[in-house]
């Protein structure tokens, strides 16, 4: 059962290994067209100044001289990080609750997961025009609910102050797709674990710190590297927020809003390249670091810590 | 998903109902939370316009027009001839002898036949006085959405003009008096006409439905059939390299789409692919993407080999095993597939921004996005449009949550 069949069944024949590849095929192209062989280019591009109707030119490192010297290229990585520093730890501690308020056995929790998981689905232009109008600073509904409590309501999108905390707060109605991932995740820890634990006397608290999270945390740690990944990608939301501007005063210009300005609106193609590879760059690195310090913080089964 | 006792928060002793009743609650809250900006979009967009800036906000988009008599005619500012204006259009002349702030009033005129005047001549005033006042009561006079008080002389205290589309509750001859509901105006269910043919754009929503279709039906077509096949090719060879090339194929998973983007741009640009919905369609043929070729892989592995075996004795060729054999057994995960693309395309904003130049070209995503632009400050019609965008979304997912649920739960990552 453990072993992979295939290699069981099957002799490796070259006529078997030929099929393979006919199947594999399309990927195989497709990864040629338009993954490696744009990689490649883009790479190159990051090196030449071209504007689609001039002959490419080869300008060595200037893109990248340029860049360091670019003081919006500065702000849209700082509201890059800023942006995904608060959204992804915050993504992911609300969606582990979540998770663990939702894995019970409650009648109605197969509608409160629906009901939870829902927002996630509906990420793109929709439901950034629907925060547009909630964070709305004199008739939007959060700022009508902040004043309930008393508090006077931020200008949110209209503030520079505030438009970033704006687009994470938002991003928080989206922890549902996570959540699900969790939900499974807690569905899987061992009730002996949990059975252990409690006659050592140990409470909530305890059983959380000591047996929830160090048996989730592979899948944690997964899903930081996408949620990192993906928050790092941020555009649709600030496009259609600030009609793509990344206003006000360049509070919400990410970094991928950066790299579109530039490849299609001003069609300087090296530039948006560099920026680019810039931005795998920082995902890179962190992805890196993240699989460095993993080894501190990941459990895999079989050595659990108490 | 839900097979065993929950562990967590009680395996052995029976769970604390006091604990359980708190968790219940809150759960139950925060889901509250998260439904309000839906079900504020779609009460938005049943609104009439005047209803939307509202402090506090209206939840219905259902709302009372009364009667807001505004009776009391005051005095405004002492002055030779001063001209008292009712709120509801009453107008008093008086005029006055001084300049002070206090003045005698010389003369009086009324103008309105409703209005009972408070001063006469030789008594003075000061500002703010009340000079004449109206009736609180009157009789309702129908006219159209045009309801008219009057008196019972017939002269006029009120009129109230009525969205046109909204009901009127009192009949000619109804006594009304102050804060009586009127009318009320109902769900506005013209916005949404309203939105999908708007006047500003040169397109309709049809336009862009029609296209958001085409492109994902061409689009699931696409990447349900290639990554079936590549996963099929993944799952059930032999081959070098296939484990090395497996993983890099899971590795793309993490190049950010950016870095890739602008080169294929080039390339379709230089195909001449630009504003066609080729190069939203096309490369789907190739593979599918990692996610979707992973997720057939992992189902394709479920399926015992004794079937190809089977087949192969049975004269099948590799193709005809895929396709006969293989693939009917790998329909859950199709629809799987099938849902989360259709998701991916529907909600796919960069791609068509920068593929898709004239507008009678653009899908949902994109309309929506040129409609925000034109049509910024009418909540009203920005709530039905995105309406319009989310509810076949919400249908299919409300149809296929099972397949949502069970695919981010088996691959471990989110649409």
């Amino acid at each position: 059962m453990s072993t992979n069949p295939a290699s069981v069944r099957h002799k490796t024949g070259s006529h078997e290994a030929a099929w393979g590849y006919v199947f594999i095929s399309p990927w195989i192209l497709g990864m040629i067209l338009f993954v490696g062989g744009p990689i490649i280019a883009s790479l190159v591009l990051a090196f030449c100044k071209w504007d689609l109707l001039t002959p490419i030119q080869f300008v060595g490192l200037d893109n990248f001289a340029q860049m360091f010297g670019d003081k919006k290229f500065w702000i849209s990585l700082g509201n890059t990080f800023y942006y995904t520093i608060f959204a992804v730890p915050l993504g992911i501690v609300g969606s582990i609750l979540v998770a663990l308020l939702m894995n019970q056995e409650w009648k109605s929790v197969r509608l409160l997961r629906t009901i939870y998981y829902l927002p996630s689905v509906t990420a793109g232009v929709a439901s950034a025009i629907i925060w547009m109008w909630l964070f709305n600073p004199d008739f939007g509904l959060i700022n009508y609910g902040l004043s309930m409590m008393g508090i006077k309501g931020p200008l949110w999108l209209a503030d520079e102050a505030w438009s970033k905390p704006a687009l994470v707060v938002m991003s928080l109605w989206g922890v549902g797709g996570n959540m699900i991932i969790y939900l499974a995740g807690l569905q899987g820890v061992p009730r002996q674990l949990y059975e252990a634990a409690e006659i050592d006397g140990a409470g909530l608290w305890h059983k959380f710190r000591h047996v929830t999270i160090p048996m989730l945390t592979p899948v944690i740690f997964f899903n930081l590297i996408m949620s990192i990944v993906w928050s790092f990608q941020i555009f649709t939301q600030v496009y259609t927020m600030t009609g793509g501007q990344g206003g006000p005063a360049d509070s919400t210009l990410v970094l991928v809003l950066y790299i579109y300005h530039f490849a299609f609106k001003y069609h300087h193609m090296g530039y948006a390249c560099a920026l680019a590879w810039a931005l795998f760059l920082v995902i890179m690195i962190f992805t890196f670091m993240q699989f460095k310090i993993a080894g501190g913080w990941v459990h895999y089964e079989g050595e659990l810590k108490k | 998903m839900e097979q065993q006792q929950n562990s967590f928060w009680a395996s052995k002793k029976k769970q604390d109902k006091m604990v359980s009743l708190v968790l219940y609650l809150i759960a139950w809250t925060g889901a509250l939370i998260f439904v309000i900006p839906l079900v504020w979009m779609v009460s938005t967009s049943l609104k009439y316009p005047t209803d939307i800036f509202t402090t506090p906000p209206k939840w219905l988009p259902i709302s009372n027009i009364q009667w807001k008599a505004d009776s009391t005619v005051r005095s405004q500012q002492a002055g030779y001839v001063k001209l008292a204006k009712g709120a509801n259009g009453t107008q008093v002349i008086y005029l006055m002898s001084s300049t002070k702030r206090t003045a005698k009033v010389v003369d009086t005129m009324k103008l309105s036949g409703a209005a009972k005047l408070n001063v006469e001549k030789g008594v003075y005033v000061k500002e703010g006085d009340i000079v004449a006042e109206l009736p609180k009561t009157g009789v309702a006079r129908v006219n159209g959405n045009i309801i008219m008080i009057t008196d019972k002389d017939g002269n006029i205290i009120d009129t109230i003009e009525t969205p046109p589309n909204s009901k009127i509750k009192v009949n000619t001859g109804d006594r009304v008096n102050e804060n009586d509901r009127v009318a009320v105006i109902p769900p506005q269910w013209h916005n949404y006409m309203e939105a999908w043919s708007p006047k500003a754009l040169s397109e309709t929503f049809t336009t862009y439905l029609l296209n958001t279709i085409f492109i994902t039906v061409c689009g699931l077509l696409g990447t349900m059939l290639s990554s079936a096949f590549v996963a099929y090719g993944f799952s059930r060879f032999k081959f070098p390299y296939r484990d090395q090339l497996f993983l890099v194929m899971v590795s793309t998973m993490m190049i950010p789409a950016q870095v890739t983007m602008i080169p294929t741009f080039i390339l379709f640009k230089y195909i001449g692919w630009i504003d066609t919905f080729a190069p939203l369609i096309v490369p789907t043929f190739f593979g599918g993407g990692a996610f979707n070729i992973f997720l057939m892989r992992q189902f394709f592995m479920t399926i015992p080999y004794e079937l190809d075996d089977a087949a192969k004795i049975d004269g099948c060729n590799y193709f005809q095993i895929f396709w006969l054999i293989l693939m009917p057994l790998v329909k859950p995960a199709l629809v799987t597939i099938a849902i989360f693309g259709f998701v991916y395309n529907w909600n796919d904003f960069m791609n068509p921004l920068i593929y898709l130049n004239s507008s009678s070209k653009y899908t949902l995503a994109l309309g929506l996005q040129t409609f925000t632009t034109m049509y910024g400050s009418y909540y009203h019609l920005m709530m039905a449009a995105s309406t319009i965008v989310l509810l076949p979304i919400l249908i299919v997912f409300f149809f296929g949550q099972k397949y949502f649920i069970e695919g981010v739960a088996t691959s471990g990552l989110k649409g």
